[in-house]
């Protein structure tokens, strides 16, 4: 058994700190914050040194490293700023999608942009009434002289103002028994007539990260935009998730340590009743709780991630790292602001947005529960 | 053009708690970040940046344990062809000259026109390894290099003097500079130059592959040794100001009202 | 008679402050080793300086030659080396300065001479001499001593020992001829480039707020400058801030910036290396406000203050504003 980062692991890991603490900007990102801006000037700083599609073989673009790689991105960006780091790590969402299904043309067209900070890309699967349960999909593709017509809505797509493109969950077989067999996933480039992005905010947090509702009417795209076979776009998303949710946990893990760290260093400096807050044993053992659960919740991730590259995909330890890097997220930036007092509770001491940016790791990708309905049923197996 | 440039990685302590460890000696090590010593950062981008005008090679060279690795891979994911580790247990307790006459062996076995070294390292501040590699060598040095341009055979350079004058001196080529901070903005590490360097190997150099014998380098070979380390008598002349934060800041009031810096 | 040599420091005609440090520590310990104390004076047309250097050395070894016009470390390795071959000093004392850096070690080297560079503290012990040195840009001092045997070099940090007003010295100047010849050099002095004259003369202000690496980023910045405009100050800097082109190089105060001399200097994340310190030493009241309670600038500044600056600046501006308005 081996814990230890490899030296380009180190390496990457340090890339990315070193990037972060050079390029993020408190006074900017409090005001990108506020103005719910998408920080574009680091994203194409980002794409320029290799930080974005690390994980994308060579021929696409990227740098042929695995999950663990981006995970290790992700979590220096988010542990330096919660909300830029999650607006860096989200703009190739989906675009593994396109890798894993896609034919060497779609790649190629679509993954290359994205490397190089020419394409944002989206991932279109939840729907107003379709949110955990993505079985059944109300939009709807309809072949239609050589293309695919698309009707529908699609809801809380992030990064829906700025992609390039969308990966788009469609009921292409509405009468098919169970529905999720007639599913297909189609590729809709932004500008196409009849798509319509409506911006959703104001939001909780990550705010840096455009949501929008997406609505298609009569929206046709070549039936080339069709990614990998027909009919298997539900099982495509599963198996995308397995791999998304370990970007998602990372995230979590870099809010989660970010939390800690700056909760540490307020409990060092500030006095009260004669003493360091970090003198009180109240606040010793807040930390030691902190610091285990982001240990516990790093093990898991890197685990997660590990396996994965190792070709041996597990959809119960995916799900355990998300759940449990989520959780912590949330209650390390909870016990950060705590710490804090009533500075915690003011926004230019950064860990009430490290809070409100945790919350949605717990929420996307597949809420906590679904998460535990996932491990659950890989422990249980079918009960008949 | 081909560049030797010598590197260190050091500890960084400008915002860490510094303290003094058993052996009286050192300082604790644990827990501290380190990181490529803030002058040769300026020293390997300006290297990089003219071997991407001119062409040529650049070489890295640092004398360490295993962990300067780290500082060497760093230095070719930004644009270094090759690393040189000086690694032996006989260099244990080299001073700057010492130092020197190491990495003098290693440059002499590697072609180059330019050899760099940082002004002066974070942690000993010796300030001396440069300008005593050149003599060794017996080539020209130029310390204290804030600008420069490469001319045929020779190069054009600025020296920063004190209170901001500066002085423009010709140099015979080869010779060795060193890099004051400033001199150009270092530029990030990107992963395709970490894929890079990740199928490279670190070449190491030990006394035996470099012509010294144990007793010229190490501590045997230096001029000076260190007895031990203190924390300097700090806050001595300063009367600490405690209290609330809006205490102290009605005394700062008090104290500038009272020494002229309220106008 | 045992001897120390002392480098006189010059530049554009002006004896430079550190030769009088050098000068006065190289007598100091001359009495300590009952030596003679003799200053290397090396220029063209420096005869003035000569005189001016008599006093305080029981010798002025003068070499004239039109190719000392500038200081170039390779003609003055010529001579110097010749001189201490044939003078024989216990030991030379130099200023770690832009000059000193740039010959001590090479000198070192050629003479196959033990150096010991940037000293804080130098005494005699025995044959030898014990020294004080820093570590981690002054975070930790280091006590050093010598493993070979002499004649010595050693280079004195500037403004790190005081000059002490001693009874004059009969003095005589010994012209000592010029080795130096035709022979080209590697290395040729063009000329000196004055900085850079800036909108704002921090040499002139009364009040300094001054800023240093611990601000972060350049998009802090504002948050001094505003306490600067509060004070009816100007704002300086340490170097990091310029090299890291925050703020231009007119602001920053050090052996390599301005050296200032404001009736209060207020030093704001700055962990006061001696080159920052060396251009602030001369302000009245210094105020220091720093997060890490071992930060060396709290041995130079009047009042301290050891807090995170991001949190005690505004506090610090609301209440001048307030108490101002009372
Ligand atoms: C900011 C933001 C960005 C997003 N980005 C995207 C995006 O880019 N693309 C995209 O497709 N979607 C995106 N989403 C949608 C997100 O994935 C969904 O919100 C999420 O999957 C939950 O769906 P829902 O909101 O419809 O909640 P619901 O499914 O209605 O769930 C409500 C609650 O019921 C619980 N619940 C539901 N089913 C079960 C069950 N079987 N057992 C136990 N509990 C259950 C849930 O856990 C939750 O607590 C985003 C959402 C947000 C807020
Ligand atoms: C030949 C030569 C010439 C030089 N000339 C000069 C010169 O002219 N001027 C000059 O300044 N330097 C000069 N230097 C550089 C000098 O050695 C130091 O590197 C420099 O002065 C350090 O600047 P600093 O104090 O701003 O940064 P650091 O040494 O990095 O110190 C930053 C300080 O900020 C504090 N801090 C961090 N965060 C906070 C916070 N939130 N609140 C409060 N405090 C905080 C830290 O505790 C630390 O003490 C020269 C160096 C050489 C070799």
């Amino acid at each position: 058994m081996n814990f230890e980062l490899t030296g380009e692991q180190k390496d990457i890991q340090k890339a990315a700190r070193e990037f972060a603490q050079g390029e993020f900007d408190k006074e900017k990102i409090l005001e990108w914050e506020q103005n719910h801006t998408f920080p574009r000037e680091l994203w194409k700083k980002a794409c320029k040194l290799g930080f974005v599609g690390i994980h994308f073989p060579e021929e696409y673009g990227g740098q042929g490293y695995g999950i663990t790689e981006n995970a290790l991105i992700v979590e220096e960006l988010c542990r330096r700023d919660s909300g830029v780091g999650i607006a860096l790590s989200l703009v190739d969402f989906s675009s593994e999608v396109v890798l894993r299904f896609g034919t060497h043309e779609q790649k190629k067209k679509y993954l290359i942009p994205v490397t190089k900070g020419e394409f944002i890309s989206a991932g279109a699967y939840t729907e107003p009434d379709h949110g955990s349960d993505i079985t059944a999909m109300a939009t709807t593709a309809v072949k239609q002289g050589g293309a695919f017509v698309i009707n529908g809505t699609k809801t809380f797509i992030t990064n829906g103002s700025l992609a390039d493109f969308f990966v788009v969950l469609c009921q292409t077989d509405p009468g098919v028994k169970p529905p999720y067999r007639g599913q297909c996933t189609i590729l809709v480039e932004k500008g196409a007539k009849g798509l319509e992005a409506t911006e959703i905010m104001p939001k909780m947090g990550i705010r840096m990260t455009s949501t929008v509702e997406l609505s298609f009417n009569d929206v046709r795209v070549p039936l080339t935009h069709l990614l990998g076979e027909e009919n298997k776009g539900f099982y495509q998303v599963l198996e995308f998730f397995d791999e998304s949710r370990i970007e998602i946990a990372a995230q979590a893990l870099g809010i989660a340590q970010g939390a800690f760290d700056r909760a540490l260093d307020y409990a060092k400096q500030r006095e009260q009743f004669g003493k360091k807050l970090a003198d009180f044993q109240i606040t010793q053992h807040k930390l030691a709780d902190m610091a285990t659960k982001i240990e516990t919740a790093r093990l898991l991730v890197y685990k997660a991630a590990w396996n994965y590259d190792q070709k041996r995909i597990d959809p119960k330890l995916t799900s355990m790292a998300k759940m449990f890097a989520g959780k912590t997220a949330v209650e390390v930036a909870d016990e950060a602001i705590q710490i804090f007092g009533g500075y915690g509770y003011i926004t230019e001491y950064e860990v009430e947005r490290f809070y409100r940016d945790a919350k949605i790791t717990e929420i996307y990708e597949g809420t906590k529960e679904i998460q535990k309905n996932t491990i659950a049923s890989a422990l249980i197996g079918k009960l008949n | 053009m081909n560049i030797i440039v010598c590197v260190k990685r050091v500890p960084e302590t400008a915002d860490a708690d510094v303290v003094i460890d058993k052996s009286g000696k050192d300082i604790e090590r644990s827990g501290l970040v380190f990181d490529l010593n803030e002058w040769d950062n300026y020293a390997i981008e300006e290297a990089i940046m003219l071997k991407e005008k001119m062409g040529g090679t650049v070489t890295v060279i640092s004398m360490g344990g295993e962990d300067s690795n780290e500082s060497l891979r760093k230095c070719m994911a930004m644009g270094a062809d090759d690393a040189v580790r000086l690694t032996d247990p006989a260099f244990v307790g080299s001073d700057g000259f010492a130092t020197a006459k190491a990495l003098a062996e290693a440059v002499r076995k590697i072609p180059h026109d330019l050899v760099f070294a940082g002004v002066q390292a974070e942690d000993d501040g010796f300030g001396q390894v440069g300008v005593a590699l050149a003599e060794i060598l017996g080539i020209p040095h130029v310390s204290l290099v804030n600008s420069l341009e490469v001319q045929e055979k020779k190069m054009k350079v600025h020296r920063e003097l004190e209170g901001g004058l500066e002085e423009v001196v010709e140099v015979d080529l080869p010779a060795v500079l060193t890099i004051q901070t400033g001199i150009n903005q270092p530029r990030y590490v990107s992963i395709m130059g970490i894929r890079k360097v990740a199928k490279k190997e670190i070449k190491t150099f030990g006394v035996s592959d470099l012509n010294l014998k144990p007793e010229d380098v190490g501590l045997s070979g230096s001029y000076i040794q260190l007895e031990k380390i203190f924390l300097p008598p700090v806050g001595e002349g300063a009367q600490m100001l405690e209290g609330k934060p809006e205490d102290i800041a009605s005394k700062v009031f008090d104290i500038l009202k009272d020494k002229g810096g309220l106008t | 008679m045992k001897k120390i040599i002392a480098l006189a420091e010059h530049r554009q005609g002006e004896l430079r402050d550190i030769t009088w440090e050098v000068l006065s520590k190289g007598r100091q310990l001359a009495e300590g080793m009952g030596a003679e104390v003799e200053v290397a004076l090396l220029g063209k047309g420096v005869k003035k300086l000569a005189e001016a250097l008599k006093p305080k050395a029981n010798r002025v070894l003068l070499v004239e030659d039109d190719r000392l016009e500038a200081f170039n470390s390779e003609t003055y390795q010529k001579v110097l080396t010749q001189l201490i071959t044939e003078r024989k000093p216990s030991l030379t004392l130099i200023g770690h300065t832009a000059m000193g850096m740039d010959i001590a070690p090479a000198l070192a080297v050629q003479l196959k001479m033990p150096l010991a560079t940037d000293c804080i503290g130098v005494d005699v012990a025995g044959e030898s001499f014990a020294l004080t040195r820093q570590l981690y840009g002054g975070k930790v001092n280091a006590a050093v001593s010598f493993r070979k045997n002499g004649p010595y070099m050693i280079t004195l940090r500037s403004g790190g020992f005081p000059v002490v007003e001693k009874e004059a010295f009969p003095g005589e100047i010994v012209s000592i001829p010029s080795p130096l010849t035709d022979e080209g050099l590697a290395k040729r002095f063009l000329q000196y480039v004055e900085a850079a004259v800036g909108e704002v003369d921090i040499t002139q202000a009364d009040v300094l707020v001054s800023v240093g690496r611990g601000i972060k980023e350049a998009e802090n910045i504002p948050l001094v400058k505003e306490l600067a405009d509060m004070l009816g100050g100007a704002l300086s800097c340490s170097r990091p801030v310029v090299d890291k082109k925050w703020l231009p190089k007119d602001r920053q105060v050090g052996t390599s910036g301005k050296t200032v001399k404001p009736k209060v200097y207020v030093a704001i994340g700055i962990s006061g290396a001696f080159q920052h310190v060396a251009g602030m030493k001369g302000a009245g009241t210094v105020i220091a406000i720093n997060k890490d309670p071992k930060a060396p600038i709290f041995s130079v500044a009047n009042y301290g203050i050891v807090a995170d600056l991001f949190k005690f600046v505004p506090v610090l501006k609301e209440k001048l504003k307030e108490l101002k308005k009372s």
